[in-house]
């Protein structure tokens, strides 16, 4: 636990989210991009939504990373689209932020306990 | 959350030399499927697709690999091979049956993975969603995802349309790893869903599309109805409402926490707006799924029918309702109707053909009679789990229901085959769960996995003479997007064209095919697509090439010299120009 009884991956989680979604948005030779990319866009929202269910057990655990990150980032491109404000930038923005507000929320749990 | 049920599964101790050796005879397997695969030249000649081709290392590789995976599902008296083992197993079947047609040729196979890429393209170039434009755009969630993904990670789409079948079967065999874990302790059991699954995925479905990934959500939310949503019935005591209620009442939740409850709930729900979202199809049979596993006292939650039900009608009734006003969904409804377009029309062409369907329907009966042999096999000991039995059979619900273009069969059998898989490993390993199988029985296993294999590669790729695409036609096709002007209309001989890719929206995309209907005479057919052609204002470009010709021929309803004569018609008339020519590929265009 790091200090205000917040757990270190929990803080570890949201900083990642924010420096490859700069990381992201800045740019990146390709092979890079696509892992940063996907990180941001699937992999940490999907682990941080993830978290909040305090899943025990691991295979499910990996497995709702997946499916709510690829959810999520679905439901954040078609709101977008139908809205008409659709940018890979603002999705990219966006899944941060998600990401932020569920380690937040996390955070909370956290402190709770 | 709940747990899953407990396996004996061994994850520690030391490797055993058996294990090592199943490893390797994995690698060795992989590199003979890979190796025979990449020599096959394009195009494939032969009506048998893929199969009358391959050469026989790729079959050593395959019956190599079976037999591993017997060997170490075997394992000793402690359980099967270590997980890492098996997992690597498993990894290499995905590779050698869904990866084969990326080792033969670097284009994606099929027409629609290279539509579903240009609706995506349009998305993003529009930048918003008109339902008007077709059903597509009615359900845009899988398509929305493909845009964004694909503009922020930068990777080349074509690529991610051929290794997409691979993708999403790991993703469909992760999720159905983690259902099967709350429906049976027996570890062999486990295995042997994910092999016979894989074995028995002759439908291809899991191309770059919607209801690839709507098909994995699905798994998802089963396993969370199955697992942290579940609810524990007390014993059956009749069918008197008493009795009735008195047992609905006496249900409890299987997750003994509220909280882990109503965040599973949340999930689930957000999974069932993203299939609604994404797909036609998969809500309709998540629904019915939900439905039967609640009325079955097995869902703790037990007004998720509902909800899942008010969700679905709320994006049929909005999003989705440009749509539905020209088609109405239960239009073509009826058993007759139904057999008529999902068995019948298929079961025509040429010899090779008719022989490759066939083989699809073997698979599937040898299946389902593998199944219901282990139904009532646990039946009869006591163990048959109705959960499993219901996600078997309820898709057969929607059959009658809708034709869905005479592919609503193909689907189901998708939907089933995790369950029908499920059911029949019932038969297939020893009647007592974590029983070691004797020699004779883990070779009869072996054997009935490597047909099944058989009978898989052969249906699966059996329309390869028109489905796998050579660069040249791919040239062609760019060719025609190059010369065709906005607008315009471009005609393909049939529907298996690597076109749309780009400029969905730019143009009119038909098919001879679809203008004449039954009668692709020149008589009859040729004044039909010219009349099309020049009365378009922008004009049209015809495109004909080997695999669409092919695809003709191979289903019975042309002939190599009927399409000729058709061919030699159409460039005769006036305002016919031919524009673009290569080994596989002629383009006339028609001015207006």
């Amino acid at each position: 636990m790091s200090g205000g009884g917040v757990s270190r991956p929990t803080v570890a989680l949201g900083l990642a989210a924010v420096a490859l979604s700069v990381v992201t948005l800045v740019g990146l030779p390709t092979p890079l991009q696509t892992v940063a990319a996907t990180a941001v866009l699937v992999l940490l929202p999907g682990q941080a939504l993830a978290r909040l269910t305090q899943v025990t057990d691991l295979a499910l655990g990996a497995l709702l990373v997946l499916a709510l990150g690829l959810a999520a980032l679905t439901a954040v491109s078609t709101a977008m689209f139908y809205l008409a404000v659709w940018s890979w930038q603002a999705c990219v923005v966006t899944m941060g932020v998600i990401t932020v507000l569920a380690c937040m929320a996390r955070a909370r749990q956290e402190a709770a306990c | 959350m709940t747990s899953t049920l407990d396996a004996t599964s061994r994850t520690k101790g030391r490797w055993k030399p058996r294990d090592v050796w199943c490893a390797l005879a994995g690698v060795v397997s992989l590199a003979l499927a890979a190796g025979a695969a990449s020599t096959v030249t394009v195009p494939v000649n032969s009506d048998l697709g893929l199969v009358g081709v391959l050469p026989y290392p790729f079959w050593a590789g395959v019956l190599l690999l079976n037999v591993a995976f017997v060997v170490a599902l075997r394992g000793d008296a402690a359980g099967p091979a270590r997980r890492p083992v098996m997992i690597w197993l498993v990894v290499v079947l995905v590779l050698v049956l869904f990866g084969t047609a990326a080792f033969v040729t670097d284009v994606p196979r099929g027409e629609v993975a290279f539509r579903h890429l240009g609706i995506a393209d349009a998305l993003s170039r529009t930048q918003g969603i008109d339902p008007d434009i077709d059903a597509y755009f009615n359900w845009p969630g899988f398509f929305a995802l493909l845009a964004t993904a694909l503009r922020a990670t930068g990777l080349d789409p074509v690529a991610v349309a051929l290794w997409a079948p691979v993708v999403d079967m790991g993703l469909w065999l992760a999720a159905l790893g983690v259902l099967t874990r709350y429906l049976t302790r027996d570890p062999r059991r486990r295995w042997l869903v994910l092999w016979i699954f894989c074995l028995g995925s002759w439908q291809d479905q899991d191309y770059l599309s919607p209801q690839a990934f709507g098909f994995f959500l699905h798994l998802v939310v089963i396993a969370l109805v199955v697992g942290p949503l579940a609810a524990r019935p007390p014993e059956f005591r009749g069918f008197r409402r008493a009795d009735l209620a008195a047992w609905w009442r006496g249900r409890s939740p299987a997750e003994p926490r509220p909280g882990h409850r109503v965040s599973a709930l949340a999930v689930t729900l957000l999974l069932v707006t993203v299939i609604c979202a994404s797909h036609q199809l998969t809500p309709f049979m998540l629904l019915i799924a939900i439905t039967a596993l609640t009325l079955s006292g097995r869902v703790w939650p037990s007004r998720l029918p509902l909800i899942t039900a008010v969700v679905l009608a709320l994006w049929l009734v909005y999003p989705a309702s440009a749509y539905l006003v020209g088609h109405p969904p239960l239009a073509d409804a009826g058993l007759e109707a139904a057999t008529e377009a999902n068995v019948v029309d298929r079961l025509s062409g040429n010899a090779g053909h008719v022989l490759v369907v066939q083989v699809r329907v073997v698979l599937t009966l040898v299946l389902w009679a593998l199944a219901a042999a282990g139904a009532v096999r646990d039946w009869r000991r006591g163990r048959l789990d109705i959960r499993v039995v219901l996600l078997a059979v309820t898709p057969l619900l929607l059959f009658p229901a809708q034709s869905y273009g005479g592919e609503m069969l193909i689907r189901v059998s998708l939907f089933a085959l995790p369950f029908i898989a499920m059911q029949a490993c019932s038969v297939l390993l020893p009647t007592d769960g974590n029983t070691r199988p004797s020699f004779r029985a883990a070779g009869g296993l072996a054997l009935t996995c490597f047909l099944l294999a058989v009978l898989t590669v052969t249906g699966r790729y059996g329309n390869a003479r028109y489905d796998v695409f050579t660069d040249s036609e791919i040239a062609a096709v760019a060719a025609v997007q190059r010369l065709a002007p906005p607008g315009s209309a471009i005609i393909s001989a049939a529907h298996p064209t690597p076109w749309q890719s780009e400029d969905y929206l730019e143009h009119k995309y038909r098919t001879i095919d679809d203008l004449c209907r039954s009668d692709l005479s020149t008589a009859t057919c040729g004044p039909l697509v010219y009349g099309y052609a020049r009365h378009n204002p922008a004009g049209a470009v015809v495109l004909l090439t080997r695999a669409s010709q092919a695809s003709l021929v191979l289903k019975g309803a042309s002939s190599t010299r009927g399409f000729a004569e058709l061919e030699a018609w159409l460039s005769a008339q006036d305002g016919v120009e031919l524009v673009f020519s290569n080994v596989d590929a002629r383009a006339y265009r028609v001015t207006p």
